[in-house]
């Protein structure tokens, strides 16, 4: 051990140490001998009282104002960094509200696009909705307001007496509609149903509910020589009608 | 210095409080301006390493860790190292000449030494010179022995000895101050 810490102090290792000339490497051993070896300390620390007491004997007074003047620059330094300390934390604060608030109109943005295309696809469908409904109201004009149209009464049979209804029937436009105006009262489970027999098909033309109320006029497929059928049917309507169920017919 | 006062200075670096400067300027200036003129000879260049030291002390102070050296030690790291570094920025051929002309050295530190150094330059002539040489060569080259042996045509053991005899009386020195010191702060 003894021999370990001469050959130590034999080397310039402290005195390099010292003067802070050592590599970082080096730097860690010094210090691991200082803090391991009381002798590696105790010589340390003479060298250091040696250090300062070769370097006072060569000790010359600094020109007068050079204190005033080293102060003075530390002190601009010093406001200096205080000065942009101060502008880093505004510049960073500023940075973080923008941050902030791009992301709030960010969300808003996305948010606002969103309702946008909502709304838009609501217009869209009105529009259709609307020029569907122009479309089928110009039709029922057309119909019933040409010379050539001719009109069809439509009376059911001993199972619903009460049951009237009018087609209008061109054959020019080859438009046909149908009014039912009073439907006799059917049981819960039950409903009323249209077909139209087209081309020797039935076609399934829907439940027909409050027409009666409404006045409501129905378009019918057009076909020469087609026949229409009102059916009693199971409630929410059928596949295919039940012949023995026909309340009433029409030939238009 | 004393103990306490280099704790006090400590504190105040640690508070980053200005008036740390101020104080190591007064109890340190003197000796800092003489390291630094001591590597690069010329008052006007020693005057702003003084300057450029002092801005890095007040700067680096929080990497003095006072576990690992004494203050003085570090002040002095920081004013060579700056002091070299401007020697070796400034012209090579000056810094051979500092370099090789050793015992200028002597010469030269005495007469700019100013009348209220008397004390202290009779301290330094207590010290032979061929002591001096050696222990100018370790504290303010910052050579190793076997460099100073290369440098200065002295074999390797002489340099030891010679170095160990310094440092001897040295200690001599700086352990009377040192006495004469805690004999006053024992008194106060």
């Amino acid at each position: 051990m003894k021999e370990k810490i001469r050959i130590f102090l034999d080397t310039d290792l402290l005195e390099k140490y010292l003067l802070g000339t050592t590599s970082q490497e080096e730097t860690l051993q010094v210090e691991r001998y200082i803090a391991m070896y009381p002798e590696v300390r105790k010589t340390f620390d003479e060298l250091q009282g040696n250090l300062e007491a070769f370097a006072k004997m060569h000790a010359l007074t600094p020109p007068e104002g050079l204190k005033a003047k080293i102060l003075a620059v530390i002190r601009a330094q010093d406001s200096g960094r205080r000065r942009f300390r101060r502008y880093a934390i505004a510049a960073s604060i500023a940075a973080f509200i923008f941050a902030g608030s791009s992301y709030f109109f960010y969300n808003q943005n996305q948010n606002l696009q969103q309702k946008n295309v909502i709304v838009n696809n609501k217009i869209k469908n009105l529009e259709a909705d609307m020029r569907e409904q122009l479309e089928d109201v110009r039709n029922q004009f057309i119909v019933l307001n040409n010379p050539n149209t001719r009109k069809y009464y439509m009376k059911g049979n001993e199972r619903a007496q009460e049951l009237k209804a009018i087609a209008y029937v061109n054959p020019v436009k080859k438009l046909s509609y149908i009014n039912v105006q009073n439907l006799p009262q059917l049981p819960e489970d039950q409903c009323y149903q249209m077909w139209a027999e087209v081309n020797g098909e039935m076609v399934d033309m829907g439940i027909i509910g409050d027409f009666g109320k409404n006045d409501k006029l129905f378009a019918l497929p057009y076909s020469d020589h087609a026949m229409g059928y009102i059916t009693i049917e199971p409630k929410g309507g059928n596949t295919a009608p039940t012949v023995e169920n026909i309340v009433a017919n029409l030939k238009y | 210095m004393s103990a306490l006062l280099e704790q006090h200075i400590v504190e105040l670096l640690r508070e980053r409080n200005e008036k740390a400067i101020s104080l190591l300027y007064d109890h340190y200036g003197d000796t800092l301006f003489g390291v630094a003129y001591k590597v690069v000879r010329d008052e006007e260049l020693a005057q702003d390493i003084l300057q450029e030291s002092f801005v890095k002390i007040w700067r680096k102070s929080d990497t003095y860790d006072s576990s690992k050296a004494k203050l003085f030690t570090w002040l002095f790291r920081i004013t060579r190292n700056t002091a070299i570094d401007k020697l070796r920025s400034s012209n090579t051929k000056m810094e051979k000449e500092i370099q090789m002309d050793v015992s200028d050295v002597y010469n030269l530190g005495i007469e700019s030494i100013k009348p209220e150094f008397l004390d202290v330059r009779e301290n330094l002539e207590k010290i032979e010179q061929k002591y001096q040489i050696v222990l100018d060569a370790l504290f303010f080259q910052g050579m190793t022995q076997q460099e100073a042996s290369d440098e200065l045509e002295i074999p390797l053991g002489t340099i030891k000895s010679r170095l160990k005899i310094g440092l001897r009386e040295l200690r001599k020195i700086y352990g009377s101050t040192r006495a004469l010191l805690a004999l006053i702060i024992s008194i106060l």
